[in-house]
């Protein structure tokens, strides 16, 4: 089956065609001044503008980007990571004891369902408000963002584990803590990793609205400063860095995660 | 003392669809080392009667006793062998042979000898690395057997272990329970509806009714151990299977009977 698919599937070629067409008309365009340089800046100016951003020496007056991106990067990066480090801390453990007691899960689950549908944007006035315009604001929103694919899916994972290997641990002397730990859990991990990777996407999302409203550093803070003083290359080039952020922190939880699940990538499960 | 004692058991499961009556009143005892097989129908109360023993279910009436001990929850005392394996598939073989020691926190250097001895005699010596999905059905029974050998059970409970397995694959499997049993001599519950398979493993074959699941009959077969293939066309084989078969029958008509009028009381 994977032979027949790979071998018909197209070429990895064929997919970079469009995108360096839609580059190439956006250069052409730009150059011709068909589009004004102040609105749609040409891709090679972007490039140039990010070099400057990424490598130029900071501290140079005029230009306050100069050197700056990769501090940018670590401010949102950071935020990024304490806020899904916490959801996960709290979303795990809660996910797996809804999905096993049915105390837990009539004490939790109302709340959780009721306040999932809230996204999380209205949630910011209440995050300021709470926790001004610091770190914790923003670390909070992507916690919180975070948190609920997290647990709902790990609830999920932890549900579906199959009677008979419960009652296998059981007969094996398996305490209650045991088999949460050693059964329901690794049954949940499959489900875990998906509900990471779409609490992953959300973060990157939290961290932008949150540094374009909430603090004044990171990759969202420059996006929305870039634009207020008209540098529309700045903004481009930071829309294309949060773009690769999110892709490569998504690449980074896929590679962990086949490691975890080795043991998935064997029969039809 | 009875190895396994069931004293009057009933047991009625409550659903929103209304009360299953599963088992009537079960009556049996097992001495031990006995290797004892329970025939049925399907449907009859087989599983029900071996998951009250192992602890998995309540009963509503009666008593279950192993070893003169009252059944209150599972325990490594009585160890299942379950129709699909249901081995652990994110541990290896070496894994889930050893994790009923590990969990009761037993010496490693014991643990790790007595995986090796009973991978050895199940046959899967060399296979220790791998994971249940790269087995096949009847190999991961073996692991299923493993993983209960090494708790040094008092009773071994075994639901339709070989039911999903192919017939020669199955054969194999009986052949090799035995020799493990010459082995170890535990007292074995072993559940089929395979009536073949019942008379060349058992001590003793134990006839259900149909559903609420009786005891029937208790046959003893005298044939003699160790029992190889051949036993299968010895006379008194014959004899025992056109017996049970005739029994068999009987009980199987007469769950058809009561479905069909269960299903004419539901139309008028
Ligand atoms: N948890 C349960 N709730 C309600 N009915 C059940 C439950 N478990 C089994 N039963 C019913 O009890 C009867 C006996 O089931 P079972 O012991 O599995 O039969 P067997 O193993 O002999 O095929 C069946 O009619 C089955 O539908
Ligand atoms: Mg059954």
């Amino acid at each position: 089956m994977a032979a027949i698919a790979r071998s018909s599937s197209p070429s990895p070629l064929l997919g970079l065609a469009l995108p360096a067409a839609l580059v190439a008309v956006w250069e052409v365009l730009g150059r011709a001044g068909v589009v004004p340089q102040g609105i749609l800046p040409a891709p090679s100016l972007v490039a140039a503008t990010w070099w400057d951003w990424a490598v130029g020496p900071s501290g140079m007056g005029l230009n306050p980007y100069l050197g700056t991106w990769f501090e940018t990067v670590l401010f949102s990066a950071r935020r990024v990571f304490t806020g899904f480090a916490a959801a996960i801390a709290l979303g795990v453990p809660l996910g797996i004891m809804i999905g096993w007691n049915r105390l837990v899960a009539g004490a939790f689950d109302p709340l959780i369902q009721s306040l999932r549908p809230i996204p999380i944007t209205a949630w910011l006035p209440f995050s300021i408000a709470v926790f001004g315009i610091r770190d914790a604001g923003a670390v909070f929103l992507i916690g919180l963002g975070a948190f609920f694919p997290i647990v709902v899916n790990t609830t999920a994972g932890a549900r579906d584990t199959p009677r008979n290997l419960i009652r296998a641990a059981r007969m094996m002397g398996a305490s209650e803590r045991q088999l949460l730990l050693r059964v329901v859990l690794p049954n949940a991990l499959p489900a875990i990793f998906t509900g990471m990777r779409l609490g992953l996407g959300i973060a990157w999302t939290a961290v932008i609205v949150a540094e374009i409203v909430a603090v004044k550093s990171g990759l969202g803070y420059v996006l929305w400063d870039a634009y207020y003083v008209g540098r529309m290359d700045v903004v481009i080039a930071d829309m294309v860095s949060i773009g690769i952020a999110g892709f490569l922190s998504d690449r980074i939880l896929v590679a962990i995660g086949h490691r975890v699940l080795h043991w998935k990538q064997f029969g039809a499960r | 003392m009875a190895a396994v004692d069931i004293a009057g058991v009933r047991k009625v499961f409550g659903g929103r669809a209304g009360e299953v009556e599963a088992l009537a009143a079960i009556d049996m005892a097992l001495v031990e080392g006995e290797f004892a097989c329970i025939l049925g129908p399907s449907g009859c109360g087989k599983s029900t009667l071996l998951n009250i023993i192992a602890g998995f279910e309540g009963l509503t009436a009666g008593e279950a006793r192993v070893f003169g001990e009252g059944v209150a929850r599972p325990g490594p005392d009585r160890a299942v062998v379950f129709q699909e394996a249901s081995l652990f598939p994110w541990l290896t073989v070496w894994d889930n042979v050893t994790f009923g020691p590990r969990m009761l926190g037993r010496p490693k250097e014991e643990t790790d000898a007595l995986a090796r001895k009973y991978l050895g005699l199940v046959g899967l010596a060399g296979f220790e690395n791998h994971l249940p999905d790269q087995l096949s059905g009847g190999m991961k029974q073996r692991v299923g057997i493993a993983r209960c050998l090494i708790l040094s059970p008092r009773v071994f409970l075994m639901d339709e272990p070989f039911g999903a397995l192919d017939a020669q694959t199955r054969m194999q499997m009986q052949e090799l329970l035995l020799h493990v049993w010459d082995e170890t001599r535990g007292t074995v519950l072993f559940i089929t509806h395979d009536i073949d398979e019942a008379i060349f493993l058992a001590d003793t074959v134990y006839v259900m009714t149909a559903r609420p699941g009786r005891i029937r009959s208790r046959i003893p077969i005298d044939l003699p151990r160790p029992r190889t293939i051949e036993v299968l066309t010895d006379p008194r084989f014959n004899a025992l299977r056109a017996d049970i078969l005739h029994q068999i029958r009987e009980e199987a008509s007469k769950a058809t009977r009561e479905f069909e009028e269960a299903e004419r009381s539901a139309r008028r």
